[in-house]
C-alpha cells in the first residue's frame, strides 16, 4: 500500500482524535466534541480506541515509510492524546493525614538532618541567651547582636500589661501565619544550598536567644510581660523553625551524599523525603500562629499559658517519639510471597501447594 | 534516552567504540527533544521548553498574581468602608492568609489542578510533566514551586552600587536556574531536578503536513523509472525531507543539492544527462510515496511520447527533424531539462515547515 492511500485512510481517525482532544482540553470531557457517539462512556471508549490506533500508527511509521513531516505530526498527536488520557493526580486530601501523622514523624525520627538542625538551633539559642544574660562577663553582647534601638523597642512594647480584643487577635493570627510560615518555607528552599539555610537558622536562633537573655537580666522593664507572652507559643514555633531547616538540609545533603545514586536521582529522593517534614513544620507554624494570635496576648492567668505550653511540648514529644518510632522492627513476620499460580506448577515432590516457596526449594536440595 | 557507557579496565576494542559511537548517534540527537516511552510501549518525542519560553510565562504569572492581589485589596477596602468595621478583623486576617497562599502556592495549585499548566504557561504554550512523561502530582508541583526562590539566586541589590537607589529594591538574577537549565539534558532548573519534572512545549498547530504533486511532468518521468529499482529506507527519508523543504530553496540551489543524489542515478537509469535533477528527485518521491502502481498514466498533453532515456535521444532528434508534432510545439528535451520549474509544482504552503 502506498503512503498516500494509507494517509487518506488514517487521516479521518486522526482528525476525530484531535477533535476529542480539543473537547477534553477545554472541559475535561468528551461530550463537547459535538458528535452523538462521543457522549459519556462511549466517547471515552472511542477516545481510547483512537489513541491506541494512533500509537500503533506511530510505532509502524518506520515500516510504512511515512514522510518525516507526518511522523512529527503523529508524535504531537500522540503526545496530546497521552496528556489527556494520563492526567495529573490531584492533591488528594485523604492522603494528607497519612503524610502528616505517619510519614512525617517517622522521617523526623530517623533523619539526622533534623537532629543537626535542632542541635544548631537550640544550641545557638541557649548559648546566646546565656551570653546575653551575663552582662558582667560579656559586656555589650546583646547591643551588638540585636541593636540598641531594637532592644529599647522591645522594652517599650512589653511595658504595658498584656491585653487585647478579639479583633486584634484575629488580625495578628493571620499575620503570623503569613509571616512566620513564609520564613520557614524560605529556610526550607534555601536548604538546597545548605549555607543560606544554616545562616537563616543561626540568625533566628541568635537574635531570639539574645532577646530572651537580655529580657532575663535583672532590672529590665517589661520582662515579666515578655515571658508571659512567649511562653504559650514557644514550643510550637521554635520546633517549627528547626524542622523547616532540617527539611531544607535534607535537600542540600542529598545533593552530595548520594548513596550511590546519580546526583539528580539522589536529589529527587531526598526532596520526596523532605516534603512530609516540611508539611509537619508548616502545621506547627500554623498552630503556633493561632496560639500567638489568640492565647499569648490575652489577659488570661499565667497558669493557663504555662499549662498550654507544657501540653503542646508533650504533644510534640508524642508526635516525634511515639508516632515516629520505627515500626518495621516490630512488624509481625509475614509469610513469603507465594505465586497465585503455584498450584499450576507440577510439584516433583508432591508437596502441598501451600508450602512456602523457599522451604520447598530447601527441601529439594537436601 | 540514557546512553550507558560501561567503563572497563581494559580499553575497548575498535568495533566496540564504533558501535558505541553509532549508538550514541542513534539515541541522542543534538536537538531539544526528549523521547518518552508510554505504557502502550511506543516512544514519542516532546520538545523541551528553554528559558526564553519559560521567562515570559513566569512574568505573566507574576502579573496575574499582583492583579489578583490588587483586586483583593480593593474589595477589602471597599468592604471595610461599606460595612463600617463589622467583621473587619476577620477580613484582614483572611487577606493575610490569602496573600500567603497566593504568593507561595499559586504555581502548586494551578499546576496540580490544571494539568501541569499555570495561566502563564498556558499562554506561552508550555506544560510541566514529570521526567517519565506522566503528568505531575501534587508533591512534585509543591517541590518545584517552593524551590523557585532558590533558583532565583543570587539576589542583586542595586543599593550596593549606588546610594540613591532605595534599599528595599532586590532583584533576583536567576543565575542558578539559568546555569542548571543549560547544564542538564532535560533543561531542568534546580526545582525541576529536585521534583523530577521537566517543562515541554505544548504544540498547538495541528495541521497535517501533506506534500502535493501537481506537475504532470513528474508522473510522466516517474513512469520511466525502472521497475526493479527499490528505494531504500534512508533514501525514502531523504526524498521526503527534500520534498518537504524544497520550496524554501531557489531553483538553482535545488538542482545543486539534488544533483548529488541524482547524478549516479542518471547513469543507472540510463537517462539523458540533461534531465533536471530536481525533477528527478520529485519523480522518485512521487513514485515512492504517492503513485498507485495500477493507476493509468495521467493525460500528458504535449508531453506524450517524450522519453528521457538515453537510447531514445536519436529517435527524438529524428522525429524533431522530420517535423513531427508528437512533442508539441516545444522540443521534449527542452521540457524536462528546463531549469525554470513552473510554480505549478509547489509544495502545499503549510507543508513541511516543521
Amino acid at each position: 500500500m502506498n503512503v498516500a492511500k494509507l494517509l487518506e485512510k488514517r487521516r479521518g481517525q486522526w482528525a476525530e482524535l484531535e477533535k476529542l482532544c480539543g473537547a477534553m482540553e477545554t472541559s475535561g470531557r468528551t461530550d463537547r466534541s459535538g458528535d452523538a457517539h462521543h457522549k459519556g462512556a462511549a466517547g471515552i471508549s472511542r477516545f481510547a480506541t483512537l489513541y491506541r490506533a494512533a500509537c500503533a500508527d506511530l510505532a509502524l511509521a518506520d515500516a510504512y515509510q511515512l514522510p518525516p513531516g507526518t511522523v512529527s505530526y503523529l508524535h504531537r498527536l500522540v503526545a496530546r492524546a497521552h496528556n489527556q488520557l494520563y492526567r495529573a493526580n490531584r492533591l488528594d486530601p485523604s492522603t494528607w493525614g497519612d503524610i502528616l501523622f505517619r510519614d512525617a514523624p517517622r522521617q523526623i525520627f530517623a533523619d539526622p538532618c533534623v537532629r543537626i538542625a535542632t542541635i544548631v538551633f537550640f544550641g545557638l539559642f541557649a548559648l546566646s541567651m546565656f551570653v546575653a544574660a551575663n552582662e558582667d562577663m560579656f559586656p555589650g553582647f546583646a547591643e551588638r547582636m540585636v541593636g540598641e534601638a531594637a532592644l529599647e523597642q522591645m522594652e517599650e512594647m512589653y511595658d504595658q500589661p498584656l491585653q487585647g480584643s478579639l479583633d486584634h487577635y484575629v488580625t495578628m493570627a493571620g499575620f503570623y501565619i503569613q509571616h512566620n510560615t513564609g520564613i520557614g518555607l524560605k529556610c526550607f528552599a534555601y536548604g538546597i544550598f545548605i549555607v543560606p539555610c544554616l545562616y537563616t537558622l543561626a540568625f533566628n536562633a541568635i537574635s531570639l536567644g539574645t532577646v530572651f537573655g537580655y529580657m532575663s537580666r535583672d532590672g529590665v522593664e517589661g520582662s515579666d510581660n515578655f515571658f508571659e507572652f512567649v511562653t504559650a507559643h514557644g514550643p510550637f514555633e521554635l520546633t517549627a523553625i528547626a524542622l523547616a531547616a532540617g527539611a531544607g538540609l535534607r535537600l542540600g545533603v542529598g545533593l552530595f551524599h548520594t548513596l550511590g545514586l546519580t546526583r539528580a536521582d539522589s536529589l529527587r529522593g531526598s526532596a520526596l523525603k523532605a516534603v512530609p517534614v516540611m508539611a509537619a513544620s508548616a502545621m506547627l507554624f500554623v498552630l503556633a500562629a493561632f496560639t500567638e494570635g489568640f492565647l499569648s496576648p490575652s489577659p488570661l492567668p499565667y497558669i493557663v499559658k504555662a499549662g498550654w505550653s507544657i501540653f503542646s511540648a508533650g504533644l510534640i514529644s508524642f508526635y516525634f517519639v511515639i508516632l515516629g518510632f520505627p515500626r518495621d522492627e516490630f512488624a509481625p513476620v509475614t509469610r513469603p510471597y507465594q505465586s497465585p499460580f503455584a498450584d499450576a506448577v507440577d510439584d516433583a515432590d508432591g508437596e502441598e501447594s501451600d508450602t512456602p516457596i523457599h522451604n520447598r526449594s530447601a527441601s529439594g536440595a537436601t | 534516552m540514557h546512553v550507558i557507557i560501561e567503563t572497563e579496565a581494559s580499553s575497548p576494542s575498535k568495533p566496540q567504540i564504533l558501535s558505541l559511537i553509532q549508538r550514541m548517534a542513534a539515541t541522542s540527537s543534538l536537538d531539544t527533544t526528549i523521547a518518552v516511552v508510554t505504557p502502550e510501549n511506543i516512544a514519542f518525542e516532546y520538545q523541551l521548553a528553554g528559558p526564553f519560553r519559560r521567562l515570559p510565562a513566569y512574568l505573566i504569572d507574576i502579573a496575574i498574581r499582583w492583579f489578583f492581589l490588587g483586586i483583593l485589596f480593593f474589595v477589602a477596602v471597599m468592604f471595610l468602608n461599606f460595612a463600617g468595621g463589622f467583621g473587619g478583623p476577620f477580613f484582614v486576617a483572611g487577606g493575610f492568609i490569602t496573600y500567603f497562599l497566593v504568593s507561595w502556592f499559586y504555581g502548586t495549585i494551578l499546576e496540580t489542578y490544571f494539568n501541569g499548566r499555570t495561566v502563564g504557561k498556558w499562554a506561552c504554550g508550555i506544560r510541566v510533566i514529570d521526567i517519565e512523561g506522566r503528568p505531575i502530582n501534587g508533591s512534585r508541583a509543591l517541590i518545584r514551586n517552593l524551590l523557585r526562590i532558590a533558583d532565583f539566586w543570587p539576589l542583586a541589590a542595586p543599593s550596593q552600587f549606588s546610594s540613591e537607589i532605595p534599599p528595599m529594591m532586590i532583584i533576583p538574577t536567576g543565575m542558578v536556574a539559568l546555569v542548571t537549565i543549560i547544564m542538564t539534558r532535560r533543561m531542568q532548573r534546580l526545582g525541576d531536578l529536585a521534583a523530577g519534572t521537566m517543562v515541554i512545549v505544548d504544540e498547538r498547530s495541528w495541521e497535517l503536513p501533506v506534500v502535493k504533486v501537481d506537475d504532470p511532468r513528474v508522473a510522466a518521468l516517474a513512469s520511466y523509472l525502472p521497475g526493479d529499482y527499490r528505494v531504500s529506507r534512508s533514501m525514502a527519508r531523504t526524498l521526503a525531507i527534500y520534498a518537504e523543504r524544497r520550496h524554501f530553496l531557489t531553483p538553482a540551489r535545488r538542482r545543486e543539492i539534488a544533483s548529488q543524489l541524482t547524478d549516479p542515478l542518471l547513469d543507472r537509469f540510463e537517462f539523458r544527462r540533461d534531465i533536471d535533477s530536481d525533477l528527478l528527485m520529485y519523480a522518485l518521491y512521487y513514485k515512492t510515496f504517492l503513485a498507485d502502481p495500477r493507476a493509468e498514466l495521467p493525460d500528458l498533453g504535449p508531453l506524450a511520447g517524450y522519453s528521457p532515456l538515453l537510447r531514445d535521444v536519436n529517435r527524438m532528434a529524428d522525429a524533431n527533424r522530420r517535423g513531427s508534432d508528437i512533442v508539441g510545439e516545444k522540443t521534449g528535451d527542452a521540457e524536462f531539462a528546463d531549469g525554470d520549474i513552473p510554480t505549478a509544482i509547489e509544495v502545499a504552503p503549510d507543508g513541511g515547515a516543521g
